[in-house]
């Protein structure tokens, strides 16, 4: 369960103040499907930022399972991302260099997994996107889509309850794109982590159980779960 | 993130820039290459140096002058000192002479009386008009009194207690086929004959002019000219040239102390240096005991001699190695200092392109620190690539040029100037690996300070 209270964002001071997010309030179940969808520059992306704790909100709670971010140490909030949250980003921000293991791997050596489990843990994430052939490949010599899978299976590795996905389809082409939105909401389905997806894309977000409308750093609409 | 995964991950991410990494690495490298031959060449000198020391000084002796010139290092004076009797010239390199005072018989003896005092050996400068053999030409060389502190290493022959037997000689090698002899071994027992000249003193003036002869009986007659005479000698032992051997030019022949002390009567009695000594070499009882040698030492330095053990001498030499080591070092810190700024800038332009990565494992929970860490262990990988590559380089030049340094500078068999000590090779990469790290630390602060949001935004 995700609490989102009275948040706000403001960047700069005085004459060059920018409210970023002003007042939000959201209730997330656990397991939910959650698109937030709004213009550029609406704000959508620093909801995201301040939900998963890389940003602080200027004013307002968020509270994650009972857990408020702000009042985390730098340390257990650091823990907490490494354990309890993941991310899925446009640009893949996978390493070419490195094989589709060494990839995958990362969030469990931040999370400090035992070296025993890590070969395992990967093997599933990887199989879960149909990747598993690719195990000691390098990450280069991935097609678009398949990187965006080896992404996904970065994301999934640690079992998080909470997978942040921003424009996960953005740089893929539509029927690649529509693949990793199945893959997305099958994942959900099967390890029942909450998504969060922010997107620009329609289709996308109409596949999700709710939609958060953002329109100058306000909350315009939410359908669905409330 | 676990030290064992950071330190993967480091040497991961530097084998995908192979070439930036390699280059980066050989700045340190000729640093750690300097490093490392400079501690070579100063490992083969002060080896040498003690070598030189154990094969040509008795660790339990003393030497013993009245002028401080006599001291190593020291320079002569270069404004004038208040005479006395005990002044005499002595010439410096063949060119200028300066006047030192010197040690009596008197002081000699005075030393010998000392409780503590086992032995004194008076400095007998020698000199000789010929060497040669029954039948054979003649040859010049020169005579020393025998100090088994020398150590000679023998061809043939065999030398037993702390001095030549009486009209024993050792001859040096070089002599041996010169003089007719087949072998070493055909020359140990033979005679050889030294020929010394008495100088044309007042006393044989004295014995002219009491003799009642005129001047044209005089000219006429052989007396008026120096005295000379020929002593014999039986080869006791036949001596190697040792490259250890401080004698300049020529091995000297060795005959013993009392010997030297005949020879020296006969070519010096009468002269106004006679029985004044440049030093005298005096032997502490129980010497090799620091503390007895040290006390002896400062008790004669009470009475106003100038006296050196062989710790001393050392010392000196060591020294000036030591003056050379620390010059050469300067220039191969100078070139690590360098490779400092190339590590810094390597590493900066590493942030700079892996932004995206940083940004990433931040939002994956990696800790700041941790993120530091990563940055200064790859730096400290660039610091041991390049302290092995650099120390391997040195060893391998050392292998290379060993063999004909030794020959050209004519250090003898089984002296090396290059030798490389394990310990010190291990510590100069580690030294280097830190210092490496220490130059990663602004770049990783750097990283660590990245803001992930800003990292990860997609433009």
């Amino acid at each position: 369960m995700i609490e989102v209270k009275n948040v706000s964002k403001v960047y700069g001071k005085k004459e060059g103040e920018f409210t970023a997010l002003e007042g939000i309030n959201l209730a997330i179940p656990d397991g939910a499907t959650v698109a937030i969808v709004g213009k550029s520059g609406s704000g959508k992306s620093t909801l995201m930022h301040v939900m998963s704790g890389l940003d602080h909100a200027t004013s307002g709670t968020i509270t994650i399972d009972g857990k408020e971010l702000v009042k985390l140490k730098p340390k257990a909030m650091d823990r907490f991302r490494a354990t309890e949250m993941s991310f899925i980003f446009q640009s893949f921000f996978i390493e070419p260099n490195q094989t589709c293991y060494q990839n995958v791997m990362l969030p469990l050596e931040i999370a400090e997994v035992s070296r025993r489990k890590r070969r395992e843990m990967v093997k599933d994430a990887l199989l879960d996107v149909e990747l598993e052939s690719k195990i000691d490949n390098p990450a280069r010599n991935l097609s678009g889509g398949q990187k965006q899978r080896l992404a996904i299976a970065r994301a999934i590795v640690n079992k998080p309850k909470l997978i942040f996905a921003d424009e996960p389809t953005g740089n893929l082409d539509s029927k690649t794109g529509e693949k990793i939105m199945d893959l997305l909401f099958e994942l959900n389905k099967n390890l029942g982590s909450t998504l969060i997806i922010v997107t620009h894309d329609h289709d996308l977000a109409a596949r999700c159980k709710m939609q958060v409308r953002i329109k100058d750093g306000k909350i315009e609409s939410v359908k669905g779960l409330k | 993130m676990r030290i064992a995964d950071t330190i993967k991950r480091g040497s991961r991410s530097l084998r995908a820039a192979k070439l930036r990494t390699l280059l980066t690495a050989l700045a340190i490298a000729v640093g750690a290459f300097t490093l490392s031959l400079t501690l070579a060449a100063s490992n083969g000198l002060h080896d040498y140096t003690n070598k030189l020391i154990a094969n040509n000084l008795d660790p339990a002796e003393l030497i013993v002058g009245r002028d401080k010139y006599i001291k190593s290092g020291a320079a002569t004076a270069s404004e004038p000192q208040e005479y006395s009797d005990s002044v005499s010239s002595v010439s410096v390199g063949g060119k200028t002479s300066v006047q030192i005072k010197q040690v009596t018989e008197d002081d000699a003896n005075s030393i010998r009386l000392k409780p503590y005092i086992e032995q004194v050996r008076e400095n007998y400068q020698i000199t000789i008009r010929y060497i040669s053999r029954e039948g054979q030409k003649k040859y010049t060389g020169s005579v020393q009194a025998y100090s088994s502190a020398q150590k000679p290493e023998l061809d043939a022959g065999k030398l037993t207690g702390g001095d030549l037997p009486s009209q024993g000689v050792l001859l040096p090698d070089s002599y041996v086929s010169l003089l007719g002899f087949k072998d070493a071994q055909d020359a140990v027992g033979k005679t050889i004959l030294i020929d010394v000249q008495q100088p044309f003193s007042t006393s044989t003036l004295q014995e002219l002019l009491t003799s009642n002869q005129t001047v044209a009986q005089l000219a006429a007659s052989n007396a008026a000219k120096a005295k000379d005479e020929v002593f014999e000698y039986k080869i006791t032992a036949v001596s190697k040239k040792t490259a250890t051997s401080i004698a300049v030019g020529i091995e000297p022949v060795r005959i013993s102390n009392p010997d030297a002390r005949k020879l020296y009567d006969f070519t010096a009695k009468g002269t106004g240096d006679y029985n004044r000594f440049l030093f005298v070499s005096a032997r502490v009882k129980d010497g090799t005991n620091e503390s007895k040698l040290n006390s002896a030492k400062a008790d004669l330095e009470k009475e106003g001699y100038f006296v050196e053990s062989s710790k001393d001498i050392e010392k000196t030499i060591t020294q000036f190695v030591n003056i050379l080591t620390i010059m050469v070092g300067v220039f191969g810190l100078i070139t690590v200092i360098a490779s400092v700024f190339g590590i810094v800038n390597t590493q900066y332009i590493s942030v700079l392109e892996r932004t995206r990565e940083i940004g990433l494992m931040k939002a994956l929970g990696m800790a700041r620190h941790e993120i530091s860490e990563l940055f200064m262990i790859e730096a400290t990988w660039i610091g041991l690539l390049g302290g092995l590559i650099g120390s391997i380089g040195g060893l391998i030049l050392g292998a290379a040029l060993n063999p004909y340094l030794t020959k050209k500078l004519d250090l003898g068999k089984g002296n090396s100037l290059l030798i490389y000590r394990p310990l010190q090779m291990i510590i100069l990469i580690a030294a280097l690996m830190l210092v490496a790290t220490i130059a990663g630390l602004l770049p990783a602060r750097k990283a660590a300070k990245l803001d992930p949001i800003e990292a990860l935004r997609t433009e």
